[in-house]
């Protein structure tokens, strides 16, 4: 049984690294939750904050290349476990509440995205459990089995012929969206380094997914991410962890993949929503080949440690420095995508989404050459 | 001790929205059976159990469940007081 301190105790850990003290953060955390999800949002921040002080799956500062505390790689578990009480509650107590499983697609996608979650969960509770190989075996089992069974999920047409042929033949099609799954879900954990990066981004996604179909699960879900950003944004005390973003990766993709095959969104909306990820995967396994490293080896060259590094010099508390490096690059990223669809500029259907998506590689690229260029190459080249 | 009490809180609080989603899921078909809007469901107990996002959450909860349940056919409304009630032809 972890022992759990009051949340008064998080004040003597972490006096010596924050520039804020820590009960006027946790003043601000509530005030925000309360004045976005009333009590139910004190409850949620309540239970993050004690979960958060658990000696349960504490992360050492070293292992996320920006952070300077310790924090907790419980964040995931935190998340599953309102969404949890919420739907059960709702399906439980109203019955004109539509539950998860609408039909067999829906039955799969939340097994699989339980199955994730689980592979992170054992992750976060005891590191290297599982070496690298066999996680990545399980991951491509799970989701092969889900498109495997649920073909609905394969998208028939993105938009672009070439692919779309490949799509369209039955094995094929198959194996493609097998392996891309398996990387957005890599790609969403190897980006999980910067506070309310990759739950800012999940917060956009949920935010659009919940306004195009009003699910309860959407709902629950956007309040879950809504409560653990504004945690993570102004505390940094938690880490998504393996649990949040194999399960969160999981839900986001297959919620992707279903908007795509229904009509209501373009997969050049969807590439635009979740570029940075994407890009930062692909152009972090370039850099580690052409290094000659392995592809999957961890390093601090990623454009969110060069931001950070840049923002770091500029910005006297750490924990601001490391939150604002995840608020920009979420925010000009996936909230702008979530601007731009909430004031109706472009359909989320249009394929001119892939202009918008050009548009984000180019500034990735660009920033992270202007980077690149002024901060000194080995110290974030180097492997961790 | 302590903290299992915080836990408890916690998860009362929670319990809170919870309540009020359903309550309020409920309330909408038992007293508005047609499909508009849901603008002046909103009250000061859902803006203190939910918040202002919440309330927005809530109340799109609720017309996702009525689209959901009409749509499904098992349900429909009574014309004389305006209950719900069930369809014995519209389930399988």
């Amino acid at each position: 049984m972890p022992s759990v301190n009051s949340p008064v105790g998080l004040k003597k850990n972490a006096l010596g690294l924050w520039s804020v003290p820590t009960a006027q953060k946790l003043v601000l955390m509530f005030f925000f939750a309360g004045i976005t999800f009333g009590a139910t949002g004190l409850g949620a921040m309540l239970l993050m904050t004690l979960l958060a002080n658990t000696n349960l799956g504490k992360d050492e500062s070293a292992k996320h290349g920006i952070s300077l505390s310790e924090s907790s790689r419980l964040g995931g578990l935190a998340i599953a476990i309102i969404v949890f009480i919420y739907i059960a509650g709702l399906s439980l107590m109203s019955p004109y509440t539509s539950g998860l499983e609408r039909d067999a697609t829906f039955l799969y996608l939340w097994c699989a995205v339980l199955f994730c979650g689980l592979l992170g969960f054992a992750e976060d509770i005891k590191p290297d459990f599982l070496t690298p190989s066999l996680r990545l075996v399980a991951k491509f089992s799970v989701l092969g089995a889900l498109f495997w069974l649920s073909p609905a999920l394969i998208p028939v047409s993105i938009g672009v012929p070439a692919i779309d042929f490949f799509l369209n033949l039955p094995v094929l099609g198959w194996a493609l969206v097998t392996v891309f799954a398996v990387g957005f879900i890599n790609a969403l954990n190897m980006a999980d380094g910067a506070n309310g990066l990759v739950p800012g981004i999940a917060l956009a996604a949920f935010a659009v997914f919940f306004m195009e179909y009003g699910r309860p699960m959407d709902g629950a879900l956007l309040f879950a991410c809504t409560i653990f950003f504004i945690f993570n944004v102004i505390s940094g005390w938690y880490f998504l962890g393996d649990t949040g973003s194999y399960g969160l990766g999981a839900v986001l993709l297959c919620y992707g993949l279903l908007g795509v095959v229904d009509g209501h969104f373009s997969a050049g909306f969807m590439a635009a929503l979740f570029c940075y990820p994407c890009i930062d995967f692909l152009v972090s396994v370039i850099r580690r080949w052409r290094a000659g490293r392995s592809s999957f080896s961890a390093d601090n060259g990623h454009l969110h440690n060069r931001l950070h590094q840049f923002l770091k010099a500029r910005v006297r508390s750490s924990v601001m420095a490391n939150s604002f490096t995840g608020l920009i690059i979420s925010g000009s990223t996936a909230g702008l995508v979530l601007v731009i669809h909430l004031l109706d500029v472009l359909p989320s259907a249009s394929d001119l989404w892939y202009g918008f998506f050009v548009f984000e590689v180019v500034a990735y690229l660009s920033v992270l050459k202007y980077l690149t260029s002024i901060q000194p190459k080995t110290q974030y080249s180097d492997p961790l | 001790m302590r903290s299992i009490v915080y836990f408890m809180v916690a998860f009362g609080l929670i319990w809170v929205g919870v309540l009020e989603s359903a309550t309020s899921s409920v309330d909408d078909f038992r007293h508005r059976p047609d499909v508009g809007d849901v603008e002046h469901q909103g009250s000061v107990e859902r803006i203190l159990a939910v918040g202002l996002v919440g309330n927005l959450v809530v109340k799109s909860i609720i017309t996702n469940g009525r689209r959901t349940v009409i749509a499904e056919g098992h349900e429909t409304f009574s014309e004389s007081n305006q209950v719900l009630s069930r369809s014995v032809e519209g389930s399988d």
